[in-house]
């Protein structure tokens, strides 16, 4: 019953108490100036009545006129002698206090006759007559009185059920969310404990546990998916690994077993120094897609002129295209510029031609070119090599994913991962797509000519 | 005899870098701390400092900006685990002169602190000369003996690097990063292509070859005997 929620169950019930009364005592307080300004204004016009009358007999019949119809016994008035005595009316003794002349007043009197007996508390004016006597006329507020009694019980039979109702409300929304809570905490430890497929209830409503759960699967989802992808690197690296350095045994144990020369030893051991070789560069790469993957550095940004880019890539390449009997093209007329990293550019480019080059076969064509496309510029690797199925092309750029057609060709399989790491740094697009063969593009917006 | 100062930590890495260095003709001196090793750096009595980055309670880098301030300019070799190339940059900057990320083959090292022992001299010659073959850097040509060689720019480069520190082991990385000025470690056979090409056209079938590849550890260009 500690939860916050209750507690700010308490507190809006408390500030609602509060607004309510003040509320009322304003209206009160309203509703009390208004009559007293109505029993003033009445009071005067029935002293004025009297006064119109021009003889004492004249008042004294005005007065018991004004007096006839009073059935709520609210109505008072009296003509008073010089001497205090009355003359005619229904109160006792002129009020003491009452200034004549000197406008409405809140006094006690003492009724006479039916009424009479107890002290009442009313508004009254005192007006001194031509013959010096003094007419008092006076009204109770007993409907102010009337008012306060309504207000009271209206109080008592709104606020108590409106608190009630108030503390249900949030002693139903403190479960709620208790339960909300609850749900999320073993829904997570559940996740935690391995279930990675557990998930919170869809939500049904837009209300912010709604929107919670939406947004806690959706967390979910993420580092399910992270983790997954984690493991399937772990195989992975773990196959890939074991490749090289199975050939490293082999040929290590032949070499002890075998070797009866210095020769052969030494070739026995040069192979395991390559397999070992391929085993740190697997590890290298890796390391190197981390690290770029993890770079938030900005700050070596530059403005990269591509077209020269692209040429010295082609450069670098173009005697290994021709060694491996594959034609290379490399255009590169346009003159964009975009703002990057231009070694970790290079690299990416290079990558993307070292991969084609790799995958076309003998007597394939492999082109490198740099195009505009609207504000973009792209660069583009397309080769006639075995291409890639359709449903490939998202996994072509995970880590490790070689497809099947190039299990046997030799690389790393991470030369794309590569590319995609260089290119979401720098938030261009990479794209891969089935042509002939196939097409790789990087595309970046081009900040001038 | 060369006399080679190894700040490094691990003693196991230290033992086998020292062993190598002493079979190739070197006296090593070790520290095993950044504190001794800025002590002995600051004798400045090595002709060359192997200082690995990450020593207990120092930076390496910290040591070298600490003795180049104080003018100590012995090359210094920088060796690391972390393989970051902005790494490679800081360690460069600080004052080291070359940068090699671990786990490296002994050769690569040794090729390096060969390298850095005989760093070309600020050599202002426009013609270089090794043996018969000689390179203009004004005129852009090279010859062999009577025989031009037509070469393309990056070619021409290639060989003015190795003209420049003729006799010593190039290892594959190390041209890699100078002749093409890449930092990053290329998949592809790359370099052995492109030296394949200068090979084809420095050293003719019948001629006695100048450029040769040690297998399995770089290139070195040489004057026939």
């Amino acid at each position: 019953m500690r939860s916050t929620t209750f507690r700010w169950t308490l507190v809006v019930s408390a500030a609602f108490t509060v607004c309510i009364l003040l509320m009322f005592a304003f209206i009160l307080a309203q509703a009390h100036r208004m009559m007293t300004s109505d029993i003033d204004r009445l009071i005067a016009g029935s002293a004025e009545g009297v006064v119109a009358g021009s003889t004492a007999e004249e008042r004294v019949l005005r007065i018991d006129e004004h007096l006839r119809v009073n059935p709520r016994q609210a109505k008072f008035g009296a003509l008073f002698a010089p001497d205090g005595r009355r003359i005619a009316g229904n109160i006792a003794s002129l009020p003491p206090g009452l200034t004549r002349d000197g406008g409405p007043q809140l006094v006690t009197i003492q009724a006479t006759g039916a009424s009479g007996g107890n002290a009442q508390t009313v508004r009254a004016v005192a007006q001194a007559m031509p013959d010096g006597s003094t007419l008092v006329i006076a009204r109770t507020d007993y409907e102010f009185t009337w008012i306060v009694h309504t207000v009271e019980r209206a109080l008592l039979l709104g606020l108590i059920p409106t608190l009630c109702l108030a503390f249900a409300v949030g002693v139903f929304l403190n479960g709620r969310a208790q339960r909300g809570v609850e749900e999320v905490n073993r829904t997570v430890q559940r996740f935690v404990a391995g279930e990675l497929a557990e998930r919170l209830p869809a939500p049904r409503t837009n209300d912010p546990f709604g929107r919670l759960a939406g947004l806690v699967n959706g967390i979910l989802d993420e580092v399910e998916s992270l983790i997954r992808r984690l493991a399937g690197v772990g195989d992975d690296i773990a196959h890939d690994l074991r490749t090289p350095l199975t050939r490293v045994r082999v040929s290590l144990e032949r070499a002890r077993q075998k070797a009866s020369n210095l020769d052969e030893l030494q070739r026995s051991v040069d192979q395991a120094i390559t397999g070992l070789d391929q085993s740190l560069a697997i590890i290298t790469a890796l390391l190197r897609i981390a690290e770029i993957e993890q770079s938030r550095r900005m700050d070596g940004f530059r403005n990269v002129a591509l077209a020269e880019m692209v040429r010295e890539v082609g450069d670098l390449y173009e005697p290994i295209a021709e060694d491996k009997k594959v034609a290379f093209a490399v255009s590169a007329a346009d003159d964009a510029i975009v703002h990057g990293d231009r070694d970790l550019l290079f690299e990416a480019v290079a990558n993307m031609v070292d991969n084609a080059v790799k995958f076309t076969p003998e007597g394939g064509r492999v082109e490198l070119s740099l195009i505009r496309r609207g504000d973009d510029a792209v660069v583009q690797v397309s080769d006639s090599g075995p291409g890639i199925a359709a449903g490939e092309v998202d996994m072509v750029a995970k880590r490790f994913y070689r497809s099947d057609k190039s299990r046997r060709a030799p690389g790393l399989g991470l030369g794309l991962s590569l590319v995609a790491a260089i290119v979401k740094l720098h938030g261009f697009r990479f794209s891969i797509s089935p042509g002939p063969g196939c097409i790789a593009e990087i595309s970046g917006h081009r900040i001038a000519a | 005899m060369p006399k080679a100062l190894l700040i490094e930590d691990d003693s196991e890495t230290a033992e086998e870098i020292k062993a190598e260095l002493v079979e190739r003709g070197f006296a090593v001196e070790w520290a095993a701390t950044g504190i001794e090793g800025l002590d002995k750096a600051r004798q400045a009595d090595a002709d060359v400092m192997i200082v690995d980055r990450m020593l207990p309670g120092v930076d390496g880098l910290t040591i070298i900006e600490q003795i180049r301030k104080e003018s100590v300019r012995t090359p210094v070799l920088v060796l690391s685990a972390l393989g970051a190339v902005d790494d490679r940059i800081r360690g460069l900057r600080a004052g080291g002169d070359d940068y090699l990320t671990k786990p490296f083959a002994i050769g690569e090292l040794i090729a390096r602190i060969e390298a850095l022992l005989r760093r070309p001299a600020d050599n202002r010659d426009t013609v270089l000369r090794v043996g018969p073959l000689e390179l203009d850097l004004l005129a852009r040509t090279a010859r062999r003996g009577d025989r031009a060689l037509d070469l393309l720019p990056r070619e021409f480069r290639l060989l003015e690097y190795m003209m420049r520190r003729k006799e010593q082991l190039l290892t594959r990385a190390m041209l890699f990063e100078e002749v093409w000025n890449y930092k990053f470690v290329p998949t592809s056979n790359l370099v052995d292509v492109h030296m394949g090409r200068l090979r084809r056209k420095v050293d003719l079938p019948e001629e006695p070859p100048m450029i040769q590849n040690i297998r399995g550890e770089g290139f070195i260009l040489r004057a026939p005997a």
